[in-house]
């Protein structure tokens, strides 16, 4: 019992600091090759308070996470503000890890590498697993916020994220620092568990490890590397005499799982009913090939070698698929009376918490303003005077725009004014700079030269996320959607600006504010999707979507951030005729029913033709026509930009 | 007392250089950082410690040329299996990087369940290991080490420059998929490499082994020639070769300084990878390399 006691508790020490690795790397993308010196920080920071001057746990442990997390700002503001690559990333925070390691060994206030013997016993298997469902609790709710999404949206396309006004630099390093500060408290645990803390724990092993668990686990999950550094901890403990091979075991499973199965075990996805049998194989191998090793052992000395090893991996084999059946079975039976309990708790919650509010004025929901507005814009028809009223001053006005990417010149001082609630194209032939100029727009690219003024404001100067809250929100020609969220988290995840909880609230989750909020956030991002007509795929995974629909969700999401100028770029493209009819439509009610202004590229021509009250026409970076649509289509210049022939000829022949 | 510091710097740079050299040449071409290369030195340097020492009992140069091919055939079946997958699929960088990582892990620890985690001494190759010039003391191996690294990049540089498969191999650091288009068969061009920058680990494994010990984690040491590398710019070789002498002549340096009371030898490792968190994020090229945008 003691043993297991054993176990448990050291392999709960590190799934804590694997937890914290998943929240930074798992769901950043970013690799961390050094967050055993995080350990090691909240480790001796920790140890040093009650082994010197004689603290009791839970302060300690506290300043030891605080330590964690001042180090990893330290380290992680300059690291990530340079936008390394990732590989050079992952080698950054290695060396960082060496260097905090070699430090210690050389500090004589840490006794050097010799380090402090003798800690007091602070740590056992009951707090412990009290630290760990923290943990766990806590993590679960930040990937559950808004906050958690920023960085979960970031993690799987940058560029999209901060298109839609995240910010990069700041989240990320909000994610590093959560992160450390797990790691941190792992460190703590860790010193008044095994009673010592000495440099040498802290090596690259021990990163590597923390690394193998979140990749073998699967990245963008928090079950997955629970349960991989479980195994990783509790198989070579199983096998004894195995224990040198653990090390080696780790290695060959990180060359085995990015080379063959990238998503990990559990990648992307946590536990639920449909991946309960997966879980219950994974016990039921782990189980079989212990009592395999036993039974080899004392079967070979009766029957022979050979003989005894093949009724072992019988054995072993027939647990793992009576487990894995198991599994299957349980999912079944506990399916729907979990689903009623859950639906049971669930209302009895609500009556709670609207008792609460009923009661006291603190705990009546927040105003949201900015969703407020939206749902305006989304439910009520029009209220505002149409376009044609207001023709005055450009809402957006851009003057001489040059873009020269080196020798290149893919903006060649091109103008253009847009007015409050038009339905301007942008067409030309492939290459021409179309898009090059929404993403001077967006602010995705500095310009050369010129000018592009919204709304009195200069917008060359703004950061990209600015641009995007300050109402000018876009698509992408080649779609950009956070493709493993599911379609309606793709949604919620743009109405980041909208919610405001804190990010304390977040980690704690309270119902009369973080719950309601998400629930609204829900519901507004329901009524776009209903917009644009996905409301049935809310649950799938976004990269699941047909093409067509995908650029729907797109239009969705860019929807979400409350624009007053959307930029479409080839709404309609790989679609057929019949989609590209429906996407007009679809692109008729949202002009109306949000009231936009909307600038489009397209190149089918019976879309722009269809849609736009004026289009204008780009050729090698340079505006060669503007006009309404029947002017463009008997445009000389156009049609020559288009067919590549002078016109004498196309009238000749 | 400077001069004995120059040459010690130069000694130790120039294995560094040799290692470097190794990490250079893989990333010229497969834009990866190839950790893997330590524990193949490694395993050099227990080639040799089995052919001279504990099974065979075979003279110096003889075993130095077998580790040398050892190894080179090691990092060759590295590649095979751990990176050949991931490179045919066209996976960004990052992945083959931890795939290394898997290896150096397993390898290492390897080492450390069968041979064990003793520590095994080469014969020295001179009997009498040191002279003087003047106040200093030089060390012979010293001197063989660095003139012996001089002459295998000479000769790897020869190749690179002057045969058709150094050609390729430099074709390719600026265009893989260009090259294997014109009709060179890539999967041997990268065979190629990984004997080559494994056969001059080897070497660098051999002589660490004699100026050092034979132990399974002195493949820690090859983090410092990579921080050579990342100074000289990674993907460049003469790069790495003067990332790596410099690194050692700094290193020998600030283990001689004292501020105050403090000496700084101490801390000579911190300041290294003080070194490559600074660069990485300053000047990621260092002082010769070409910027590479991730291919993703």
């Amino acid at each position: 019992m003691q043993y297991a006691q054993a176990i448990f508790t050291n392999a709960a020490i590190y799934v804590i600091a694997a937890l914290g690795l998943a929240i930074f790397t798992g769901h950043t993308g970013l690799f961390s090759l050094g967050h055993a010196a995080f350990m090691a920080v909240g480790g001796y920071a920790a140890a040093i308070l009650t082994y010197f001057l004689g603290w009791s746990l839970i302060p300690a442990l506290a300043v030891g996470v605080v330590a964690a997390v001042l180090v990893s700002l330290v380290i992680g503001y300059p690291t990530l503000r340079a936008k390394l690559r990732s590989d050079y990333f992952a080698i950054a925070t290695l060396g960082f890890g060496e260097a905090v390691k070699v430090l210690l060994e050389n500090l004589q206030l840490t006794q050097a590498s010799r380090g402090l013997p003798g800690i007091e016993k602070l740590a056992g298997p009951l707090n412990t697993a009290v630290f760990l469902i923290i943990t766990v609790v806590l993590c679960r709710n930040f990937l559950n916020s808004t906050y958690g999404r920023k960085i979960i949206a970031i993690g799987q396309d940058p560029v999209a994220a901060e298109m839609i006004g995240i910010k990069l630099l700041p989240n990320q390093v909000l994610s590093l620092a959560i992160s450390a500060a797990f790691s941190g408290l792992s460190g703590g645990l860790l010193a008044h568990y095994i009673t010592f803390i000495q440099p040498a724990i802290f090596s690259m092993d021990l990163s590597s490890l923390l690394t193998a668990g979140v990749v073998a686990g699967g990245m963008g999950s928090l079950t997955g590397p629970i349960v991989a550094i479980a195994l990783f901890i509790v198989i070579p403990e199983l096998f004894r005499g195995l224990a040198l091979w653990r090390l080696v075991l780790y290695g060959v499973v990180l060359v085995i799982i990015i080379n063959f199965r990238p998503k990990g075990l559990f990648g992307y996805e946590e536990l639920n009913f449909d991946n309960l049998p997966k879980l219950f194989t994974i016990i039921g191998l782990t189980i079989g090939l212990t009592i395999a090793a036993s039974l080899a052992k004392m079967f070979s000395a009766t029957l022979g070698r050979v003989p005894a090893i093949l009724i072992a991996a019988l054995v072993a084999l027939a647990l793992t698929v009576a487990l894995g059946y198991l599994g299957k079975l349980l999912a079944k039976w506990l399916r729907s009376p979990f689903g009623s309990f859950g639906q049971m708790l669930g209302s009895g919650y609500n009556h709670i918490v609207q008792t609460l509010q009923d009661k006291a004025v603190c705990f009546r929901n927040r105003d949201l303003p900015k969703l407020r507005e939206l749902m305006n814009m989304v439910v009520e028809p029009s209220r505002m005077v149409s376009a044609q009223n207001s023709r005055k001053e450009p809402v957006l006005s851009i003057k001489s725009l040059s873009k020269r990417f080196g020798g290149v010149v893919a903006v060649d001082e091109f103008d253009l004014d847009v007015y409050e609630g038009e339905l301007v194209g942008l067409i030309g032939p492939n290459g021409s700079g179309k898009t090059t100029v929404f993403n001077l727009i967006s602010g995705y690219y500095p310009v050369s030269g010129g000018t592009i003024t919204y709304r009195g404001e200069d917008l060359t100067k703004k950061a990209p996320t600015a641009i995007v809250l300050g109402g000018i929100s876009r698509t992408f020609q080649n779609i950009r959607l956070f493709s493993s969220m599911t379609v309606l988290q793709n949604v919620t995840t743009a109405l980041h600006d909208a919610s405001n909880y804190s990010l304390l609230e977040a980690f704690v989750q309270w119902p009369w504010t973080v719950r309601a909020t998400e629930e609204r956030l829900k519901e507004t991002a329901m009524e776009l999707l209903k917009l644009v007509e996905l409301e049935e795929y809310a649950d799938r995974v976004a990269n699941t979507l047909p093409y067509g629909l995908q650029r729907k969700l797109e239009i969705a999401r860019a929807l979400a951030l409350r624009p007053r100028l959307l930029m479409l770029d080839e709404p309609a493209a790989g679609m057929n005729p019949q989609e590209s009819q429906e996407l007009v439509e679809l692109i008729r009610r949202i002009h109306v029913a949000k009231d936009l202004t909307i600038l489009l590229i397209e190149h089918h021509m019976d879309v722009v033709m269809n849609l736009c009250q004026r289009i204008a026409v780009i050729n090698f970076g340079k505006k060669i026509a503007e006009g309404a649509p029947e002017q463009i289509q008997n445009d000389p210049l156009v049609l020559e930009a288009y067919l590549g022939e002078k016109v004498e000829d196309v009238v000749a022949s | 007392m400077i001069f004995q510091t120059i040459i010690t710097g130069l000694s130790i740079g120039s294995i560094y250089a040799l290692m470097a050299v190794g990490y250079s040449l893989v990333f010229s071409v497969l834009n990866f950082s190839n950790f893997a290369h330590g524990a193949v030195i490694t395993l050099g340097a227990y080639i040799a410690w089995a052919l001279m020492v504990s099974v065979f009992k075979m003279s110096f140069f003889p075993a130095l040329l077998l580790s040398m091919l050892g190894a080179g055939i090691i990092a060759f079946f590295v590649e095979r299996i751990a990176y050949s997958t991931l490179r045919h699929r066209r996976a960004p960088s990052l992945f083959l990087m931890i795939s290394a990582m898997g290896v150096a892990i397993a390898l290492q620890n390897v080492l450390y369940a069968t041979v064990g985690a003793n520590l095994y001494a080469l014969p020295p190759i001179f009997t009498q290991d040191t002279f003087s010039i003047g106040a200093a003391t030089i060390s012979r191996m010293d001197i063989f080490a660095f003139v012996f690294s001089v002459i295998a990049i000479a000769l790897l540089t020869i190749v690179l420059n002057y045969t058709k498969v150094g050609t390729a191999i430099r074709a390719a650091s600026y265009d893989s998929e260009m090259v294997s288009v014109l009709g060179v068969n890539l999967d041997v061009l990268v065979a190629v490499l990984f004997l080559l920058a494994g056969s001059l680990g080897g070497m660098a494994g051999v002589f660490m082994g004699i100026k050092y010990m034979v132990y399974p984690s002195m493949g820690w040491i090859t983090n410092k020639a990579y921080i050579g590398a990342v100074i000289g710019g990674l993907g460049s070789l003469p790069g790495a070769i003067v990332g790596g002498i410099l690194l050692g002549l700094l290193e020998s340096l600030v283990s001689v300084t004292v501020i105050g009371s403090v000496h700084l030898s101490t801390f000579r490792d911190v300041f290294s990878f003080g070194i490559l968190v600074l660069l990485l994020v300053f000047r990621p090229t260092g002082l010769f390399g070409r910027h590479v945008e991730e291919k993703l």
